[in-house]
């Protein structure tokens, strides 16, 4: 069915572009008013900014963390558009992986160089393994189910998950806030960049998240598996028909979400020389307003997200309370939901069913 | 259907009128006997207070049911309402705002204290306009959202709110200094019941707690068989089955879901208040993020959109949050040979119970028969599924 | 809002002149895609219309314009008169456009009855004190709306024993009558029909295409028809308007429009 000729596809109307500008930058705004308003009051107090540069740095760090946690949701909600509210816990029992394996390993802040780097490097695996296991568990057991089922069951299957995995932290090491120890002398500064102080924390978080992410991205990009994921997130059905195995494309992705869950566990334990079995719902959904911020199944989304909200938490933690920065980081995810609910990065959806 | 079904079905419609009435009868029969439940009883006994905090759970579960099973919509941040409602009672039923000096309808050994005190059936009905007000504000930016979305929304604002209440005893998100909630120290005493030609409540004699709170259950039940019949109701399960077609079908969907937000969390405000009272004291460590999960647990262990099946699911739960889990689970391990405290694996268990439950059977104890449907549907597209692969 | 009608009046009919419904270069596009492009159309009161067109011509998005569920990106729409471009689509069925949809989407957990209530929320008054207290006019209200919706399900021929039935398990033409139903229910002027005959075998269709007649004379509305069928839009059309790829290629009478060479070659290719 051919027609004489194909229309031409005229230009997006002056109307639409504009929108699409303030929308994004109205985004951008919003996120930039803690920091602008901060700096201002710096700048008037102290005359200068590098407080405010040390909490961006900081925030950085952090928001490492939450980048490569919130690359697990998005990944997960990419390819079959679920929340996995287990996701947070599943990153507190990576932290829990690596003290344990701390001790078991012996690594004391005694421990010199290569016996360090090589057991830290061992328990970064061993960690990464652990919960991407996990979450191809909880996935064959609670989601795979569960597909044709209404909204509210995997979802409820997930708390159930999410519950189950923090008491299993609290049998593990008790109610209260471990210490770690601080192995990497991760207060300690390294260098002084542009006048802030860079500690060994955060280069490790640098370190380990810098190259995990590329590699994914690359992965995913170039892989064959990679392509299946791609092509499952845009179309299951279409995928299946191309030959795909959906389920075990759908089990990979939770394999990966849970390496790079577990990492951030390793990277959280030792940065902040603390473990705590409640870490992970508080971290969960900080990472998946990261995710949401950056645009929910877009990976290079999630990662910006994270860092973005990192540099947000930190100014809050700083600034007003660490008692007040859940309630603001949710206050956010609520005003990107209204407003952009596509993010940063995410496209413009259709208007209607 | 069959040709056999269908007939009985039709068999069974024509029987309508009698078996309708012997439902009323058998209904009218339970509530009386529930009601006369707390003579068999000491006035002040463990078993009072359990069944009261039932009723009060009840309440609940029936708003939640309204927005979660009625329309459709995940709502996982229902502490909020009761937080708000709790809070409601303990700043207009207490000494906590001590500098004012507002009497309304309360005993005269009140009048002497400093405070907001009024009678506690106006403090309800502001708690219900307060929750009302609160969900229609929380339910607002959720309308243009998809399902998992709600749920996130909904479990920030829980969230917001927790926080709110256990950091505002020196401002609001640092603003000021002004006490809003006294942070974790709470709010305490607060007032007893009070209700017009009765003595007030007190601690000792729990009986009159408990009818007010099957008062208040059976006025909620009853605004919700109500509703579930009418034309909201109608429109609510339709925007629950298809939005694009409730829409097309002239359903002002905006509306209709603010209202259900509204009025389930009018709901919550009411058994917050009553429970603010009930407790004596209202506290920031009440409102967390489980109890939103615990309550969403009864309506679907009970069967979402069932009325009945909510009920069940509410006591069934309350009683084994009360009584089964603190009694069994501390005997148990000892009898067992175990050495461990089991009430430390409460959480988990509950987690492992809504895995199992969602698992086996999500449609609930006692599924309203519509649900029975839509979970059917789930099983034909698996069994499509492995046809073509 | 009535011009003279655009499309040709032969001989023998006469369309009336005021037009149910207009629009002026409706266009709509999603990113860089453009799914309906300039479209100016109208439909006669209570006139029989058409729109047909290949796969993929636009003619469910068209549709969905018309009653609110895409925002038009260029052009608007007027029904009886008013302009509707930007309501939303309850308040367009709540001013008199009913539709039915392509895959049928009944509430599939209500019963066949509960489906036509539903259809006429927007002419009912019960409010939510009402409906708890059950004041006399709310129930009055229910009642007379239980007796409609029995009375439309019986006249596009639902048999009595499947009213309680619920709609998931009724049998795939009795769903789409329900669906027929349950658009009438709102007592629209203009009746949209998305692909009403699809899985008809011809017997089914030419029955639809006589009740389409018998609904116009009885309940005095006009039907606009998405069709594929070129029996039925013969059958049953005044008027036939054609779009490919978003635009309208020709508009007439049902034998003219079949001839034209820009239809043939849009559903057959370039001959030769």
């Amino acid at each position: 069915m051919e027609s004489a000729t194909i229309p031409a596809r005229p230009a997006r109307r002056p109307r639409d572009v504009v929108a699409e500008f303030i929308s994004r930058f109205g985004l951008i705004a919003i996120l930039l008013i803690l920091p602008v308003a901060y700096g201002i009051q710096d700048l008037q107090n102290e005359g200068d900014l590098s407080r405010l540069a040390t909490n961006i740095k900081d925030g950085l760090s952090n928001g490492a963390i939450w980048a490569l946690i919130a690359v697990g949701y998005t990944l997960v909600y990419g390819i079959i558009e679920l929340i996995n509210f287990a996701h947070g816990d599943l990153f507190m029992i990576g932290s829990f992986v690596s003290f344990t394996l701390m001790g078991t390993i012996g690594l004391t802040v005694a421990t010199g160089g290569f016996g360090l780097f090589f057991g830290l490097l061992l328990i970064l695996v061993l960690a990464m393994v652990a919960c991407g296991s996990l979450n191809v568990m909880i996935e064959r057991v609670g989601y795979r189910p569960l597909r044709g089922a209404p909204r509210l069951a995997p979802l409820i299957t997930a708390v159930g998950f999410s519950f189950i995995l923090q008491n299993v932290g609290l049998l593990w090491l008790g109610g209260s806030h471990r210490g770690v120890p601080d192995l990497i002398e991760s207060q300690k500064v390294f260098f002084t960049f542009l006048g802030v102080p860079v500690s060994h924390g955060d280069v490790l978080a640098l370190a380990v998240t810098a190259p995990l992410v590329i590699l994914l991205i690359n992965f995913i990009n170039l892989s064959r598996i990679g392509r299946a994921m791609r092509a499952t997130a845009q179309d299951p059905q279409a995928a299946r028909l191309m030959g795909i195995n959906v389920d075990t494309t759908i089990s990979f992705t939770f394999l990966l979400g849970g390496l790079m869950a577990g990492a951030a566990g390793l990277i959280y334990a030792l940065y902040q020389t603390d473990v705590w079995f409640f870490a992970g719902f508080t971290a969960g959904l900080i990472s998946f307003t990261a995710a949401v911020m950056g645009g929910i199944g877009n990976l290079k989304g999630a990662v910006l997200g994270g860092l973005i909200i990192g540099i947000i938490q930190q100014i809050s933690d700083n600034r007003i309370g660490t008692e007040w920065t859940p309630a603001i980081v949710f206050a956010f995810l609520i005003l990107i939901l209204v407003f952009r609910p596509q993010g940063l990065l995410g496209e413009q959806t259709r208007e209607a069913g | 259907m069959t040709a056999t079904a269908q007939r009985l079905r039709r068999n069974a419609q024509a029987a309508g009128p009698r078996s309708r009435t012997a439902a009323r009868i058998a209904t009218a029969a339970a509530i009386l006997a529930v009601a006369l439940l707390p003579f068999f009883y000491d006035s002040g006994s463990p078993f009072i207070e359990d069944s009261t905090v039932a009723l009060v759970y009840v309440v609940m579960a029936l708003g939640l049911n309204i927005v979660v099973g009625f329309a459709g919509l995940l709502d996982l941040g229902y502490v909020a309402f009761f937080a708000i409602g709790a809070y409601t009672v303990g700043w207009f039923g207490s000494s906590f705002f001590s500098s004012r000096n507002i009497h309304v309808g309360v005993a005269e050994q009140l009048t002497n204290l400093p405070g907001i005190h009024l009678n506690w059936l106006i403090v309800v009905v502001i708690a219900a306009c307060f929750t009302a007000l609160a969900g229609a504000i929380l339910g607002f930016p959720t309308l243009r959202l998809r399902g998992d979305y709600i749920a996130i929304v909904t479990l920030a604002f829980g969230e917001i709110i927790g926080r709110i209440a256990v950091n505002s005893d020196e401002g609001v998100f640092g603003i000021g200094d002004f006490n809003l909630t006294n942070g974790r120290r709470g709010i305490t005493p607060v007032d007893k019941i009070d209700l017009p030609f009765v003595e007030r409540f007190t601690t000792l004699d729990l009986r009159p707690w408990y009818w007010t709170a099957l008062g208040l259950a059976l006025i909620v039940l009853f605004i919700n068989f109500r509703l579930r019949d009418s034309r909201l109701g109608r429109a609510w399960i339709a925007v629950r089955e298809d939005e694009v077609a409730a829409v097309s079908m002239g359903i002002p969907t905006v509306r209709v879901k603010l209202l259900a937000y509204a009025l389930g969390a009018s709901m919550g405000g009411m058994a917050g208040a009553f429970l603010g009272s009930f407790y004596n004291t209202v506290n920031a460590d009440q409102f967390e993020f489980s109890f939103s999960i615990f309550v969403l647990a009864m309506i679907i262990l009970g069967g979402l959109g069932s009325i009945w099946g909510v009920v069940l699911g509410a006591i069934l739960l309350s009683f084994i949050n009360t009584r089964l889990i603190p009694d069994v689970l501390n005997t148990l391990p000892s009898e067992v040979g175990l050495d461990f405290d089991l009430t430390q694996l409460g959480f988990g268990i509950f987690g492992f119970l809504l895995v199992i439950m969602m698992v086996l059977r999500p449609q609930g104890l006692l599924p309203e028969k519509r649900h029975k449907a839509e979970f059917a549907h789930a099983g034909d597209e698996d069994i499509v599924r492995e046809v073509q692969a | 809002m009535s011009r003279a009608a655009t499309a040709e009046d032969g001989r023998g009919t006469v369309l009336s002149d005021t037009a149910i419904l207009e629009t002026q270069g409706l266009t709509k596009q999603f990113g860089g895609l453009v799914a309906v492009s300039d479209v100016s159309f109208r439909v006669p009161e209570r006139s029989i219309v058409s729109i047909i067109g290949p796969n993929g011509a636009g003619k469910t998005t068209f549709f969905n314009m018309l009653t609110g569920l895409y925002r038009p990106s260029f052009g608007r729409v007027y029904f009886n008169g008013r302009d509707v471009t930007r309501r939303r689509p309850d308040q367009i069925t709540a001013a008199g456009v009913a539709r039915t949809f392509q895959n049928i989407r009944l509430f599939g957990t209500m019963t066949a009855v509960e489906n036509v209530l539903v259809g006429q929320h927007a002419r009912m008054k019960s409010t939510v004190f009402g409906s708890v207290v059950r004041t006399p006019f709310v129930r009055r209200e229910e009642r007379r709306g239980r007796e409609k919706a029995r009375e439309l399900l019986a006249y596009v021929g639902v048999k009595p024993e499947r009213f309680e039935q619920t709609a998931s398990f009724l049998a795939y033409g009795d769903q789409r009558r329900v669906e027929i139903a349950r658009a009438l229910a709102s007592d629209p002027k203009l009746l949209l029909l998305d692909e009403p005959t699809a899985g008809m075998n011809p017997q089914e269709s030419e029955q639809l295409t006589g009740f389409m007649h018998q609904l116009r004379q009885d309940r005095d509305l006009a039907i606009l028809l998405i069709e594929h069928d070129m029996k039925v839009v013969m059958g049953v059309s005044e008027q036939v308007t054609v779009l490919d790829h978003g635009t309208k290629i020709a508009e007439g009478e049902p034998q003219k429009v079949r001839n034209d060479p820009k239809v043939v070659e849009a559903y057959l290719g370039k001959q030769g």
